[in-house]
């Protein structure tokens, strides 16, 4: 069974790896995009799906990677992954005394106290001299769009691994426990604030790496496009759709929409807004627990049929 | 620092904190009665904003049509949001309260979008009350200080209706205990309905409001929600005078990070703010410490 | 003789005017059985919040094996052996009730697989053992309750806080939880248990019962003292105990 999932893990990133060669540039960028919008709810899944606390803010992370990029590469001639990579270890040094701070507070506050430090920091790009105030900062151009694609592809792929792990794990059974109540997980003995302190960090190390990964794909950095609440929004919707706090959730949510995020966003950005916002609510009302549980409960279905008919 | 100007700007402040007040007051009825909360808020703030403003420059509508209009409007909206959504989600227990703050944030980007293509991505304010009133070495804008009236009339009423009224004596019953209120008879489900309803009215009212000091488009809903926010987190959740109190220093802290730091810093201030009493007090200003 | 398990010294906790404990000494030995007895709101529940550590008192001190435990944190509290249960159960909805049950005792085993294994030998001992797939919130009340113990007693506890571990339970489903509770004492585990009503019980399991009323203990001591102290019976019953004990005023009981 191990075996396998790693065969299958194996062939699935070859495969990813492999595609580019044989696609044209929209091609190739629908498939960063889809890459980049999954790994995006997978890192999101881990505090509010697993741990539970919804945080409508993870795209400040995002924001911070494709920022310290941005700046590593105009101001310090660094390599752009390397300030990729210094932008995911800020993202997880801010978030190890965010969390402290922040995971104080329960349910919407927790929630707005995100939202708020995502348009907070929004200001200060837009104040601040070092980040090129409301224009941004400019990146050189070249032939970045497939570095970029293998740096997402290689962080989604952890990601996914990540979250493959945690879902077996007696991390992801606390972190699960504490999320159905808290309190009670507390008098279990669960070390409630290092277990979610952790997985906030796991939800901001990601958006953290691929923010400078989003940076060189597009060539610049602004403040309204790197804190883009919609990043937010989108992996809401994406993980209710899939299933949120599940394995798979993440993937079959980020596949089913990202293209069509991406279009509509680009094209029709008030019924992109609509449409995702109305789709969190419809989902919420008809398919609370999204696709993968349905599925899961059919395939177990399928199986127990199955092994009747052998018998 | 001339000590007039400070006496300006808390003048300044402390009205527009009456406007926050009203926006806060629409919250903690729908948290008190429901124990959700309402994170599209400032989406319904400022859409009747955008509203009031619209109709303003087509017909020069004011206020005395524009406010019972918008009020209406917002409350056959939030009954038919509860009707149609709130009240279908899952009754798990567990997840109650998460469920809810998903579905309000759902919410308010859907309305982000709606009001984006009624009234487009413009900066609108209603130019209506323009003059002002000198006090000595105040000056007191006629805008703010209609504002702030109306919105000390809008909630006194608000008292009268929860203190005197059928209804009202059932939304406390409610909000104090569910259980308690079902053996009394009273109709939890219509009760809802009525206090979500009532509560988006108020944020509405308070919107036609807001409009006359601010600026604002549909995307600024969202600091709308965080400045309320702020007021109840100063105030403490479900504390009708700690709201007062703490509309009064975010009045005070909008106003004076406009005058001496950029107008996108003081949207910034209410946050601030906010972050700073969730940490250092998180049950608010006037909240009881401790567990 | 060695020092008591837990000391509660001069506990005292206000609610804004509220007294719900005022000045409580207790002491447990080990492997003893201990019932607290009081009416609604005698202040059962909010004393065992403060042992397990999810609530401050006001003043006073609690001791576990020597050592004082008020300033800890609950997980800490949970780690050195004082598990408890919940009034009202509070399963972990939406997991299973065996991954119920191996959250606490993972602070044990170091693997989830072992946990696991660990928490399905607990169920088969509290009678939960064909549920363990099943979601824990589709339990029924009286399931709930043995979950609750069943996960308590996979921290593997030096102490075990019941708190209405019988309320809402049948008279055959009470016999079968004191039976179970018996058993403790063999193990050497000690047991608080806060009770409200089902004095036959209570009579029959304790080593010793102590009496809350407002807040305040009243009587403390062997069950045949307790139904001697005429205090006992007038302050809390307003009759003398043997007619309660002859005739219990049990919760669903028909
Ligand atoms: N968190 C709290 N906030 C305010 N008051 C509380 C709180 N917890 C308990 N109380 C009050 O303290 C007193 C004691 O309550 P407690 O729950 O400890 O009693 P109890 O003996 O467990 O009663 P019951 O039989 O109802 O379980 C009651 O008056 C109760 O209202
Ligand atoms: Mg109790």
């Amino acid at each position: 069974m191990k075996g396998r999932t790693v065969i299958a893990f194996a062939i699935v990133a070859a495969v990813l790896a492999l595609v580019p060669q044989f696609l044209n540039g929209y091609a190739r960028s629908l498939l960063y995009i889809t890459v980049l919008y999954v790994a995006l709810a997978y890192a999101w899944n881990v505090i509010s799906g697993y741990a539970g606390y919804l945080s409508f803010g993870q795209v400040t992370f995002f924001g911070l990677g494709a920022y310290t990029t941005a700046i590593s590469v105009t101001r310090g001639n660094l390599p752009w992954w390397e300030g990729a990579l210094l932008g995911g270890v800020i993202s997880a040094a801010l978030a190890v005394p965010l969390g402290y701070l922040m995971l104080r507070l329960r349910g919407a506050f927790f929630a707005l106290g995100m939202l708020g430090l995502a348009q907070t920091l929004q200001v200060v790009a837009n104040s601040w001299q070092l980040t090129g105030g409301g224009s941004g900062l400019f990146l050189p151009p070249g032939s970045n769009a497939l570095p970029a694609y293998y740096w997402t592809l290689a962080i989604g792929l952890l990601t996914f691994a990540a979250t493959l792990f945690i879902d077996r794990s007696a991390f992801g059974l606390r972190l699960q426990a504490l999320r159905e109540d808290e309190q009670v997980a507390s008098t279990l003995g669960v070390q409630v604030t290092t277990t979610k302190v952790w997985a906030f960090v796991i939800s901001a190390i990601v958006p953290g790496l691929l923010g400078g990964g989003y940076a060189w794909y597009l060539t610049y950095v602004e403040p309204v496009s790197a804190f883009a609440t919609r990043f937010d929004l989108q992996a809401v919707a994406m993980t209710i759709l899939g299933g949120i706090g599940t394995v798979w959730g993440p993937l079959i949510g980020g596949v089913l929409m990202s293209q069509v995020s991406e279009m509509l966003a680009a094209q029709y950005p008030q019924a992109y807004l609509m449409i995702f916002g109305g789709l969190v609510v419809v989902l919420l009302v008809f398919l609370p627990r999204g696709i993968a549980p349905a599925v899961s409960a059919a395939l177990a279905r399928h199986r127990a049929r199955a092994a009747q008919g052998h018998r | 620092m001339h000590a007039a100007l400070i006496g300006q700007l808390t003048i300044d402040g402390l009205l527009v904190g009456g406007v926050y007040a009203l926006s806060a007051l629409g919250l903690n009825v729908i948290f008190g009665v429901m124990r959700i909360v309402n994170l599209a808020h400032g989406e319904f703030v400022i859409g009747a904003a955008l509203l009031s403003a619209v109709l303003f420059e087509r017909w020069h509508a004011n206020l005395f049509v524009v406010l019972p209009l918008a009020f209406v409007l917002a409350f056959g909206l939030g009954a038919l949001i509860q009707r149609a959504f709130l009240r279908r989600l899952p009754e798990d227990l567990a997840s109650a309260e998460a469920t809810s703050l998903l579905m309000t944030f759902g919410l308010s980007y859907f309305f982000v979008g709606a009001w984006l293509t009624f009234f487009s991505g413009n900066f609108r304010s209603v130019p209506y009350l323009t003059g002002a009133w000198t006090l000595g070495p105040f000056s007191i804008a006629q805008a703010r200080l209609a504002a702030f009236v109306a919105s000390g009339i809008i909630a006194v009423l608000l008292a009268l209706l929860l203190r005197y009224t059928a209804l009202g004596r059932s939304i406390r019953a409610t909000s104090q205990n569910v259980q308690g209120a079902l053996a009394c008879g009273v109709d939890v489900e219509r009760v809802r309905t009525l206090s979500f309803a009532l509560g988006t009215a108020i944020a509405a009212a308070s919107g036609c409001l807001l409009i006359l000091i601010f600026t604002v488009n549909p995307e600024t809903g969202a600091n709308v929600t965080l400045a309320s926010f702020a007021v109840i987190a100063l105030g403490g959740l479900g504390n009708y005078a700690g709201t007062l109190v703490g509309a009064a220093v975010i009045g005070l802290a909008v106003s004076f990070t406009g005058y001496f730091a950029t107008a996108q810093v003081a949207q910034a201030a209410p946050y601030v703010l906010f972050i700073l009493v969730l940490l250092l007090r998180p049950a608010g200003i006037l909240g009881k410490s401790g567990a | 003789m060695s020092a008591p398990l837990l000391e509660i010294e001069n506990v005292s906790r206000a609610f804004g005017g509220v007294r719900a404990l005022d000045g409580v000494d207790l002491r447990v030995n080990q492997g003893e059985i201990l019932c607290i007895i009081g009416p609604n709101g005698a202040g059962k529940t909010t004393l065992f919040n403060i042992i397990s550590g999810v609530m401050r008192p006001s003043s006073g001190d609690v001791r576990f094996q020597g050592e004082s435990i008020v300033r800890w944190s609950p997980q800490r509290i949970a780690a050195a052996g004082i598990a408890r249960t919940y009034q009202i159960a509070r399963p972990f909805a939406r997991l299973c009730v065996r991954d119920n049950v191996a959250v606490a005792a993972l602070v044990h085993e170091r693997t989830l697989e072992r946990a696991r294994r660990a928490a399905q030998d607990v169920l088969e001992s509290v009678g939960l053992a064909t549920l363990a797939d099943r979601p824990a919130g589709s339990l029924t009340l009286t399931q709930r309750k043995r979950l609750e113990v069943a996960r308590a007693l996979a921290l593997r506890p030096k102490l075990l806080l019941l708190d209405e571990v019988m309320a809402g339970l049948t008279p055959t489903e009470i016999d079968t939880m004191a039976a179970f509770i018996e058993q403790l004492r063999e193990r050497g585990i000690a047991a608080i248990g806060g009770v409200e009503h089902v004095m036959r019980v209570v009579m029959r399991i304790s080593d010793r019962i102590a009496v809350l009323d407002f807040g305040k203990k009243i009587a403390d001591g062997t069950p045949a003292e307790i139904v001697a102290d005429s205090r006992v019976g007038e302050a809390y019953f307003g009759t003398s105990l043997d007619d309660v004990g002859a005739a219990p005023p049990t919760k669903g009981h028909s």
